[in-house]
């Protein structure tokens, strides 16, 4: 019996009733993963075969239990691990019915309604927020570049990193992380995971080519740019180099001013970042720069330091 | 801007403006002693307030406010295992909150969370049901909700869109709400009254 109801609240149950509804469809998708003491952590099934999550939720590296959406037990493979994206992918069979159905994050703005769903035990759980910001463009603080990284008024839980972010229909948005801003949620764009991905299956790492060394920004005279006919008054200093690095060995000197890779121009270190990023397997890299007031040129082949495994 | 979400959003909003009205009817604040203040729901309609165990002080005297007025009131029955108590407030009355039965709870709905927390008046939180918990013979054990509880919530109402009683809520635990489901609370009231009226 009801004394009195809450008016005409049709709206409010709708919305209500979407929500657990696209819970209920994110579910089908969300495994649990028990590598680490205490509680699971949350995984997607992404691919046909294929589950990611995030890298330090899984500690360990031999056969890892995994439960999938049904209730079946399996067993999961390392593929591969990235830790500047902290992302891990993990093969695993059975799971071509729970592939997760997927949204384009492009569409998302400040505002947007999100959930973030996880699988920290048996049952699927929950949480329910905002998009509080959408990153142009953002550097993890181990040096991976992200397109667009979503920033949530949502509370990521015990066992919610690595499960997915979805929107009001349940579709996989991108996956979410707590650890990768330190303690601020925050999710992986779709695209992003994509990208990665495809590297640790391919390769089993994600490249991160380097020459090895630190730059640092300078101011350019007006003579020199007009002596040399140079477009942009910034450069890049080489204040260390490291020992047997490709740039020791392509000759690189302190003191050189990096002016061009690739014929694209490097004004700060990010850019500089970008060009190495661009640069392919194994290909060389061709720098300008300065040294002694003339301009000069180098071909240098990046190291990849995702394959020695170190940072 | 895409008009019909727009529109579908301030419904929701006006919506919750109603379910906030209907609550702040429906709630009590409870005090008892010195110590700090909960909140409590009206039940069945009059003379009767749900609390928390944890928020009245044995045999200290009892204060319920209902409409800007402090009652004399005294607690009839005690569950400190599901920290729920009863009290017997006359001449408190408000409308009468319909029951969810937890069986039915889906994660991911909306929930609201009314009472006074913090000694402010009245505040609702909304968030979504997190999971129902179970305990060995698999019947609901507790409700818990990703939504921000803080001191003075205890003893208050956690309800569905429909403003349908899906617990009473009584702790934080790693940031989740974590509410006594409604099943229990009702089983709780139904014995109380029937060992009284024995």
């Amino acid at each position: 019996m009801s004394a009195q109801k809450t008016g005409s609240s049709s709206a409010l149950v709708e919305l209500s009733s979407q929500l657990a509804s696209a819970v209920a469809t994110a579910a089908n998708s969300v495994v649990s993963i028990h590598a680490r003491r205490r509680i699971p952590s949350s995984g997607v099934v992404w691919r046909d075969g294929v589950v990611v999550s995030a890298s330090h939720t899984v500690r360990r590296d031999d056969e890892i239990p995994v439960t999938l959406p049904g209730g079946e037990s399996a067993v999961g493979r390392v593929a591969g691990r990235d830790s500047a994206t902290d992302l891990i992918a993990l093969r695993v069979e059975g799971t071509k019915s729970y592939v997760a159905p997927r949204a384009d994050a492009e569409s998302l703005r400040v505002g947007s309604l999100i959930l973030a769903v996880g699988r920290p035990g048996r049952d699927v759980s929950a949480s329910f927020g905002i998009v509080s910001a959408v990153g142009e463009g953002w550097r993890t603080w181990q040096g991976a570049r992200i397109d667009k990284v979503l920033r949530l008024d949502v509370a990521v839980y015990d066992g919610f990193s690595g499960g997915p972010l979805v929107d009001a229909s349940g579709a996989v948005l991108g996956l979410n992380n707590s650890a990768l801003a330190r303690g601020t949620p925050l999710a992986l764009p779709a695209a992003a995971v994509d990208r990665v991905l495809d590297e640790l299956l391919e390769r089993g790492h994600v490249r991160r080519p380097f020459i090895g060394i630190a730059v640092q920004p300078v101011a350019l005279s007006a003579t020199l740019l007009k002596q040399h006919g140079l477009s942009s008054d910034k450069g890049l200093m080489i204040v260390s180099i490291a020992d047997n690095s490709p740039a020791e060995k392509g000759g690189m000197l302190l003191g050189d001013v990096l002016l061009e890779a690739n014929e694209s121009r490097l004004a700060g270190p990010d850019e500089l970042l970008d060009a190495l990023s661009s640069v392919g397997a194994g290909k060389a890299m061709t720098v300008k720069f300065l040294r002694g007031g003339s301009v000069k040129t180098v071909s240098i082949t990046p190291g990849d330091r995702g394959r020695e495994g170190g940072e | 801007m895409n008009i019909s979400m727009l529109g579908s959003a301030r419904a929701a909003s006006s919506n919750l403006n109603g379910l906030a009205e209907t609550l702040r009817q429906a709630v009590v604040e409870v005090r008892s002693g010195d110590s700090g203040s909960g909140t409590g729901i009206i039940w069945g309609g009059a003379g009767l307030v749900v609390t928390n165990a944890h928020c009245i002080k044995r045999g200290a005297q009892l204060q319920v406010d209902a409409g800007g007025k402090w009652r004399e009131a005294h607690a009839l029955a005690y569950h400190p295992q599901h920290d729920l108590a009863l009290i017997a407030a006359p001449s408190v009355s408000g409308p009468l909150l319909e029951l969810r039965d937890p069986e039915s709870l889906r994660p991911g709905e909306l929930v609201f969370a009314h009472g006074h927390p913090l000694g402010i008046r009245d505040a609702m939180a909304m968030g979504v049901l997190h999971a129902v918990t179970r305990d060995r013979s698999k019947s609901p054990r507790w409700i818990v909700a990703d939504v921000r509880l803080a001191p003075g919530n205890s003893g208050g109402p956690l309800v569905d869109a429909e403003g349908r009683l899906v617990g009473i809520n009584s702790m934080v635990v790693n940031g989740l709400g974590v509410a006594v489901p409604a099943s229990l609370v009702e089983r709780f009231v139904e014995k109380a009254l029937a060992q009284r009226a024995a």
